[in-house]
């Protein structure tokens, strides 16, 4: 063993020493110029922007100075963008991009909610951007689950489609609305298990399998909705209670948002710790890593891995499913043609950002949730300096800059997509 | 363990793998399977440890026959195998890989780490294999990637069979000697190891017995007293020179010189750090060193597949700053790379569009834009006879050649036209005995027409065999420039990165310099 004492490790670049972003620092540095310009020639010296915990503190209101805050904001990300123009060291950048992207963001809500009628109504908009979040949360456990196994599930928003659609059916058929949650999941099931064994046993290409089960889902819930329709009561909406916690739905803040919820909310929040725990403490979880890692080293120990790429892709139609649901029950909708709108693209992306960890996802899920609600919000309240158009965008912008300015390169698992046949190295 | 193997017999389709294959391995014997690539030694291994199933013939453990569904059944059974090409989750801890597939658990399918990293300090402890349970392989040297290999092969429920499946191809010298030690430490403890290699050396410094296999047949069972040409041509068929004739070097002016180049990957690690080397005409100046310290980025550099950070390189004493691949090819660059598969040749293409790879555009094998057919079998037919690229027409896809035949199509494309500077980089990496010689005699002679020669190879056999100067890199930077009759010993252990002087220095302790010494002197052999 006397080699490996002498072996030296290869040089590595300092990250210490600082190191200038051009693009970055000039972006980040218009972004603080724009917002001190609006802060100063846009903005009425005396708008203010005003703060309200409508839920449970109805009487507290906060006011606080449109110009002066948001001056402070683009000053701060002016600055950050400065620096970077100056050189940072490499191991500061994450954080100062980080720092500036949020004071950015923080001075366009300000800024948007300045307008005279519009408040913001900090419970209810927390408490619904943790609901808005269930979808996409959802969608990207049951594309972890998949890709983490080693086979791309595309098809996230053909198995929204198919719960949505059928939780409300078996909700109307049964009468009872936890009969249809269950009979989302099915749905779900039934869809990816088409995927898992056109992507294990027939190794098809996996990302046509799953363009092509979306179209399939679109095409068969549109029929189905049109046959329905002339139906009675095969197509009604169902609703789901709210589960308040007695006196900790009381608490400020985190009363409306966490005690105060429906159970989609706390199902998907245990999913998060559930699909974590078992992904990474438990047996299963290690050979599916492995599956999707490195196939053939798991097989070579004997571990069986298209038949566990099935059984995982299977039982990730549960999740995805149980997504679909949301868009009905939780929301107290009928079903309607093509209702999930693209979030399940949106999960992907979601499951990306969050890097294939259950709990990156909720971070992902979180900021997508919130995003959402915002532009709801001051879409709904008619105020808005910024048209509504734009404000659906927002979440995608938001994307955009937390995928390319923090998250960086994300690496998926290795043998992602990559169909496996005994024997190959 | 006794292990018999009856008429084992492999078909693919109408392509017969393995023959009729008869073998014995005794309880704690060292037992070598000697053939060339694609003399069917893998197919072999791969239906012992149940990745595939025989088509006819049976597996004998102490006398019952077996048969083994998957890879589970064999580990059952008491067999364990380290795979050529390791099979490691990188991103896993040591104690996760080989815990992999038996792991241990606290009930209900939960994991135990307390209980996978006592396994693992266990079985390293018994057999001597030092191993922190909580690295991350692919962080590992791969020494330290195959001893994983070996503890989780012994870490089976009662394994009483070791397979090592070519185990020393991406070793050190030093790192080789300390292999062949674990496996006379396991044997002398009652472990049966089968043994697959085509190195005569190390297959004489450890074996009990030799069987030679050729085009899936046991041609030759040996003593391992047995010469190296004794095995040499019972592998290839006919007799075969191991050594390489040639000339001393006549070297002229500079026709590649790199100076400070670094060149730094993703991840921020100095892949090159500021290396420093000059070719001359008329010589092969060998690069030596364990893999992936540098000599891949080197290539791609001087071809122009990777911008520097730093540096400049100059080939014949032009800065190509700048210039493009296909730009240094036209100006006289020739480039063997050393992955075949991805950068060498299209396997897809035919041998005879891949001989005009470098030269499509150009007449006669273009006229206005479209392809003269004519003129590229015509190349197509030269090429394959004054190469001796066995294929059964110029339309065959090269993914149906063999490794060695598919590396003539490339030798004989980039020989194919006037040349200043050849990279070869791997030029017989998976290439048999006979081809092996035949590319060597061709490099010497490219020489003698005054090309500079640039050699990486990660085997010291073929750098000693052509090298006129020896450069060694390790960590991105060239550690040592000698002669090529400098003793195995001193390369090896600049190939770790110890100072020629001052070994002491670096070195922990002045006994362990001194046991590397030895070690390094033992793979001399």
């Amino acid at each position: 063993m006397a080699v490996d004492t002498m072996t030296a490790s290869p040089a590595l670049v300092d990250e210490s020493v600082p190191v200038r972003y051009a693009k970055a620092g000039a972006v980040f540095a218009a972004l603080g110029l724009f917002v001190l310009i609006v802060a100063f020639a846009v903005v009425g010296g005396d708008d203010t922007t005003l703060v309200r915990f409508d839920r449970t503190l109805t009487d507290a209101e906060w006011a606080m100075p449109t110009t002066v805050v948001m001056a402070i904001l683009g000053a701060l990300t002016a600055a950050a963008g400065a620096w970077m123009l100056a050189g940072v060291p490499k191991r500061r950048f994450k954080l100062v991009s980080a720092i500036a992207v949020t004071a950015f963001v923080f001075s366009l809500l300000i800024w948007a909610y300045s307008q005279p009628g519009t408040v913001f109504r900090a419970e209810s908009i927390l408490a619904g951007a943790l609901f808005l979040s269930l979808p996409y949360l959802f969608g990207a456990l049951s594309g972890v689950v998949c890709e983490r196994s080693g086979v791309i599930n595309i098809g996230i928003e053909g198995q929204f489609l198919m719960g949505a659609f059928t939780g409300v059916l078996v909700a109307n058929i049964t009468g009872n609305v936890y009969a249809g949650m269950v009979g989302a999941m099915v749905a779900g099931l039934l869809s990816t298990m088409l995927l898992a064994l056109l992507a294990t046993k027939y190794q098809v290409n996996q990302v046509v399998v799953g363009v092509i089960l979306n179209l399939l889902a679109l095409g068969f819930t549109s029929f189905m909705y049109d046959q329905l329709k002339k139906a009675e009561g095969l197509n009604s909406a169902f609703s789901i209670p709210t589960i308040s916690w007695g006196p900790l739905a009381d608490i400020p803040v985190i009363g409306p948002v966490l005690f105060n919820q429906k159970i989609f909310v706390y199902i998907g929040l245990v999913l998060v710790a559930v699909v974590w725990f078992l992904l990474y403490r438990t047996r299963w979880g290690l050979r599916t890593r492995a599956v999707g890692e490195h196939p053939a080293a798991a097989d070579s120990m004997g571990v069986n891995v298209n038949r566990l790429r099935y059984w995982n892709v299977t039982l990730a139609g549960l999740i995805s499913g149980f997504g679909g649901a949301w868009f009905t029950i939780a929301n107290s909708l009928a079903f309607s043609k093509n209702m999930t709108a693209g979030l399940g693209f949106v999960a992907l992306a979601v499951m990306i950002v969050g890097r294939w960890n259950p709990l990156g996802v909720l971070a992902g899920a979180l900021i997508f949730g919130f995003t959402t609600q915002v532009a709801r919000d001051l879409d709904a309240s008619g105020g808005s300096v910024v048209p509504g158009e734009f404000l659906q965008m927002l979440p995608y912008a938001v994307t955009l800059v937390v995928v390319a300015g923090l998250i960086g390169k994300a690496k998926a698992p290795a043998a992602d997509g990559v169909p496996y046949n005994p024997g190959d190295k | 363990m006794r292990l018999e193997l009856k008429g084992l017999t492999k078909k693919f389709g109408s392509f017969t793998a393995d023959d009729d294959i008869d073998l014995v391995v005794e309880p704690g014997q060292i037992h070598a399977v000697l053939g060339e690539n694609g003399a069917g030694k893998s197919t072999l291994m791969n239906m012992l440890y149940g990745i595939l199933a025989p088509t006819s013939g049976e597996i004998l453990i102490d006398g019952e026959p077996v048969t083994f569904e998957g890879p589970g059944d064999a580990i059952a059974a008491g067999i364990g195998m380290v795979h050529q090409h390791f099979k490691l989750v990188g991103p896993f801890s040591v104690a996760d890989n080989v815990q992999l597939g038996r792991e241990h658990t606290q009930g209900l399918g939960v994991l135990s780490a307390k209980a996978a990293r006592k396994a693992v300090l266990d079985v390293s402890e018994e057999y001597g294999l030092k191993l922190d349970p909580d690295a991350i392989c692919e962080d590992l040297p791969v020494g330290v990637q195959q001893r994983v290999e070996i503890v989780k092969a012994l870490s089976g429920p009662k394994t009483e069979l070791l397979i090592l499946d070519e185990p020393t191809a991406v070793l050190t010298p030093a790192e080789i000697t300390e292999l062949l030690q674990i496996m006379r430490n396991l044997a002398a403890a009652g472990t049966s190891i089968l043994f697959i290699s085509h190195k005569l050396k190390e297959v004489q410094a450890v074996a009990d017995t030799v069987t030679v296999i050729r085009r899936g047949k046991v041609v030759a069972e040996l003593e391992p007293t047995a010469s190296e040409a004794e095995m040499a041509s019972a592998m290839v068929g006919r007799a075969v020179t191991l050594q390489v004739d040639k000339t001393p070097a006549e070297p002229g002016e500079a026709r590649l010189e790199i100076e400070g180049l670094t060149v730094v990957s993703d991840a921020g690690v100095k892949v090159l750090d500021g290396l420093e080397l000059t070719v001359h005409s008329g010589e092969i100046v060998g690069l030596a060193g364990v893999e992936g310290n540098g000599q891949t980025e080197l290539a791609r550099s001087i071809l122009g597949l990777i911008k520097p950070d730093e540096g400049r390189i100059a080939i014949d004493g032009k800065d190509v700053h700048g210039a493009s691949p296909a730009h240094r090819i036209a100006d006289g660059l020739g480039y063997i790379p050393e992955d075949r598969g991805r950068d060498g040749v299209i396997t897809e293409f035919s041998v005879a569009e891949n001989l005009v790879l470098n030269q499509y555009r150009d007449a006669p094998f273009a006229r206005r834009g479209a392809v003269n057919a004519g003129a590229v079998r015509k190349r197509a037919v030269d090429s394959i006879a004054e190469f001796d690229i066995r294929t059964q027409s110029p339309e065959e896809p090269v993914s149906a050649l063999s490794g060695g035949n598919a590396q003539k199509v490339i030798i004989a494309r980039e020989f194919s036209r006037p040349r200043r500077l050849l990279v070869a980089a791997q030029p017989t990496r998976g290439v048999d005995v006979g081809a092996s010689q035949f590319i060597h005699s061709r490099l010497v002679a490219e020489r003698d027409t005054g090309t500079g020669v640039l050699l990486i190879s990660s085997e010291l056999d073929e750098i000693y065999a052509l090298a006129d100067r020896i450069a060694v890199i390790y960590n991105g930077r060239i550690v040592g420039e000698v002669a090529p009759d400098t003793p195995r010993a001193v390369i090896g252990r600049l190939m770790v990165g110890a100072d020629i002087a001052g070994a002491d220095d670096t070195a922990p302790a002045p006994d362990d310099a001194d046991q590397t010494d030895e070690e390094a002197n033992g793979g001399d052999r």
